[in-house]
């Protein structure tokens, strides 16, 4: 084992939160090493292409899957540096005002020991640091006013532009889809060529992966990245009183511990649970930060109700980006379907490819050989797609736990388990009903759901945020209620997951937290 | 292999073709490349490989030319971290040779037991019929993963290699648009 000098700060996961952290933390000065456990990407990794932009999803111990609604989480995940933001499509919608108080609006989930209000002022920062293309204005039809985005909304086509009579017809407004991509040139990262392979790692540095924008800055700050870094456990002193740093396990599979200050898990939202529950001691025999049982509780995930549609002209759904060119909140009121419980964020407007997930061949799993080959024909020309993502609420048996199977070094493989409840099937069920009529009102020549399984898109909860140890694991900047320099980051802290895409919020959390405690280091440090 | 040539080859590999072994020397081919000069598999038995060119094939037209056997088999043989199969994003659990041997084994049983032949030497109406009720997950008596899940997977395969390419992408009249070309057309 190496001896590793002691740092201010050691972060376990190199993706968008921990990138936050590592900017915030080094421009302050401190002395931060990052651990990622899997490769180092750079920009010229990411080739156009379907097969090879699976190289930079999950990689690692495999999670036992289980529950009636298993999580989708190779596809969901990250493999390296850059984390799932390397991938993601950078949807950049917000929560709401409703999402922050669902326990004592509604009488459901659980109530965030923040507001709105409280947020914010990070969506606003995030937005200026990473660059964000929209219409702030236009979304004041559904939020509180806040300041404008830096860019202009991106460009739209006729793969998005073909659905606003459908939207219209039945009512439901559309604005531009707010983004973390460049319509314009900025802060000298150009503007996007609406190529469409988003969803495979953005190599030009128009949209807002880490590699560009957070953890580029705090690489320039001197943090240290060490890739293939696979922490097993958070180490504590002698009586548990506070954390001393991370163990883990270098490219040539030998144990190294870093000693730190301060530790933040941005290890996504399974995998800090995994870490927290493996860190079990005599101090902390449930894991650390488990006083209240609630490690690895309460995940949640999006699902999604997709309307296909062909339409009889060319709707170059090549061109434009992985993402929405227009996005409506009009139905993100908790109750919007009657009889049905949480909220639905819709989208109109991505560009598509022939395979993987979210490709045109998948649009009709149904077919196959011949038939398959003249739908791929005709899919090419007229094809397009609109998404209403909808939130599940918070159950405490949606859990990740620690497996018997272990992984190669020795640490018990995470299980997760995941069941939809009923309200699930009904906001399901209802977006598809209505995702037809707004087809039918488009003018498409066919359409159809995209059924199948309920799909499980992102992973939230896990490491849940509250006001006290009671009934949650940290506060509202992700710090442990216990342990008070372990910090916790990513979508593991929210208590309810609303129906928007979740790292927009990520951002903004990971910057609040990292300046709560680069404000307070003192206090916390010691 | 020299240290700065290694690093060369790999780079030359992540950028599109695969790492194929012809006469025992590394070579960057694609997939139907390989096929056509009949390299040989490194982990798939011939039988393994015929069965999975006649389902890929009645998966998706093409996918035998478009050697769906020997993409398979060359991303089998590389550390699953750094695999390219739709396996590896659908939480299949590696090694992902498990679930190809498994699946293989499956169809020809049941086209055994359906018919008395391989699914191989089946005609293409009777591979298309025992494909379709796998679909559904209604062939009796299926033995191994589930059937619909090997469907899925297996023609997300035959996608990938048919029409995934740049290839691909012109057959249906799509430009392929790249930021960064795949090597060598992929």
């Amino acid at each position: 084992m190496a001896k590793f000098e002691k740092v201010d700060v050691v972060i376990v996961g190199a993706g968008a939160s921990g990138s936050v952290y590592a900017a915030v933390l080094s421009k302050t000065g401190k002395k931060v090493v990052v651990l990622e456990q899997g490769p180092d990407w750079k920009l010229s990794d990411l080739i156009s292409s379907d097969f090879w932009g699976r190289r930079i999803k999950h990689g690692g111990a495999p999670f036992v899957l289980e529950g009636r609604n298993p999580v989708s989480y190779g596809y969901q995940s990250g493999w390296g540096v850059g984390g799932a933001a390397l991938h993601y499509f950078a949807n950049f919608p917000r929560l709401l005002p409703n999402d922050f108080k669902v326990k004592s609006e509604a009488g459901r989930g659980l109530d965030w020991p923040i507001d709105y209000k409280d947020v914010a002022p990070y969506y606003d920062k995030v937005a200026r640091d990473v660059g964000v293309s929209g219409d702030a204005k236009a979304e004041e039809i559904w939020r509180p006013a806040g300041a404008p985005y830096p860019m202009p909304p991106m460009k739209t086509f006729r793969n998005g532009d073909i659905w606003l009579k459908g939207f219209e017809a039945v009512g439901i407004r559309m604005a531009p889809a707010a983004v973390g991509m460049n319509s314009t040139a900025y802060k000298g990262r150009p503007a996007c060529i609406y190529d469409g392979w988003c969803h495979v790692g953005c190599p030009t540095g128009a949209l807002s992966n880490p590699l560009v924008t957070y953890l580029g800055d705090a690489r320039a700050a001197g943090v240290e990245v060490r890739p293939w870094s696979t922490a097993t456990r958070v180490l504590t002193n002698g009586n548990g009183t506070r954390v001393t740093g991370v163990e883990y396990y270098d490219q040539k599979k030998e144990k190294q511990f870093q000693p730190a200050s301060v530790v933040v898990l941005a290890a996504w939202a399974a995998q800090n649970p995994r870490i927290l529950l493996n860190s079990a001691n005599g101090a902390h025999r449930k894991g650390l930060s488990n006083r209240s049982g609630l490690v690895g509780k309460y995940m949640t995930t999006h699902f999604a109700s997709g309307t296909w549609a062909i339409f009889d002209e060319d709707v170059q759904n090549h061109m434009g980006t992985t993402g929405a060119q227009y996005m409506s909140y009009d139905r993100y009121g908790k109750t919007s379907h009657k009889g049905a419980f949480g909220s639905t964020f819709i989208v109109a407007g991505s560009a598509l490819k022939t395979s993987d997930l979210g490709g045109f061949a998948n649009a009709r799993l149904d077919l196959f050989g011949a038939e398959l080959h003249a739908f791929m024909k005709r899919a090419a020309r007229g094809l397009t797609r609109i998404n209403a993502f909808g939130e599940e609420m918070p159950n405490v048996e949606n859990r990740v736990e620690l497996a018997a199977d272990k992984d190669e070094f020795g640490m018990p493989l995470g299980r997760i388990v995941h069941s939809y409840d009923e309200d699930v099937a009904r906001v399901w069920n209802a977006n598809f009903e209505e995702g037809l009529k707004i087809a039918n009102a488009a003018g498409a020549k066919e359409s159809w759901s995209g059924r199948g399984n309920i799909p499980t898109i992102h992973l939230m909860g896990g490491t849940i945020m509250g006001k006290g140890g009671g009934d949650s694991v940290v506060n509202s900047y992700g710090q442990s209620h216990e342990l008070p320099n372990l910090f916790v980051a990513g979508p593991g802290i929210f208590p309810t997951s609303g129906a928007s895409n979740p790292t927009y919020t990520i951002f903004a959390l990971s910057l609040r937290g990292a300046e709560r405690l680069a404000g307070k280091w003192k206090a916390i440090v010691g | 292999m020299h240290e700065m040539k290694r690093r060369d080859f790999i780079r030359g590999a992540t950028l599109g073709a695969l790492a194929f072994t012809v006469g025992g020397a590394p070579i960057l081919l694609t997939a139907r490349e390989a096929r056509a000069q009949g390299v040989p598999f490194r982990l798939l038995k011939a039988g393994e490989a015929e069965t999975l060119e006649a389902l890929g094939e009645t998966l998706v037209p093409g996918a035998r030319a478009a050697g769906i056997s020997h993409f398979i088999d060359q991303q089998l043989s590389v550390p699953p971290e750094e695999a390219l199969l739709e396996a590896r994003i659908l939480n299949v659990k590696p090694p992902y040779a498990n679930f190809y041997r498994a699946a293989i084994a499956a169809i020809d049983r049941a086209s055994q037991a359906r018919e008395g032949r391989r699914f191989a030497q089946l005609n293409t109406l009777e591979q298309r019929e025992l494909v379709d009720l796998m679909r559904q997950g209604k062939l009796d008596g299926w033995q191994g993963p589930p059937g619909p899940f090997i469907y899925f997977v297996t023609r997300s395969d035959a996608v990938d290699v048919v029409y995934g390419t740049v290839e691909g992408y012109e057959s249906l009249g799509i430009p392929y648009m790249p930021h960064i070309a795949p090597e060598r057309r992929w």
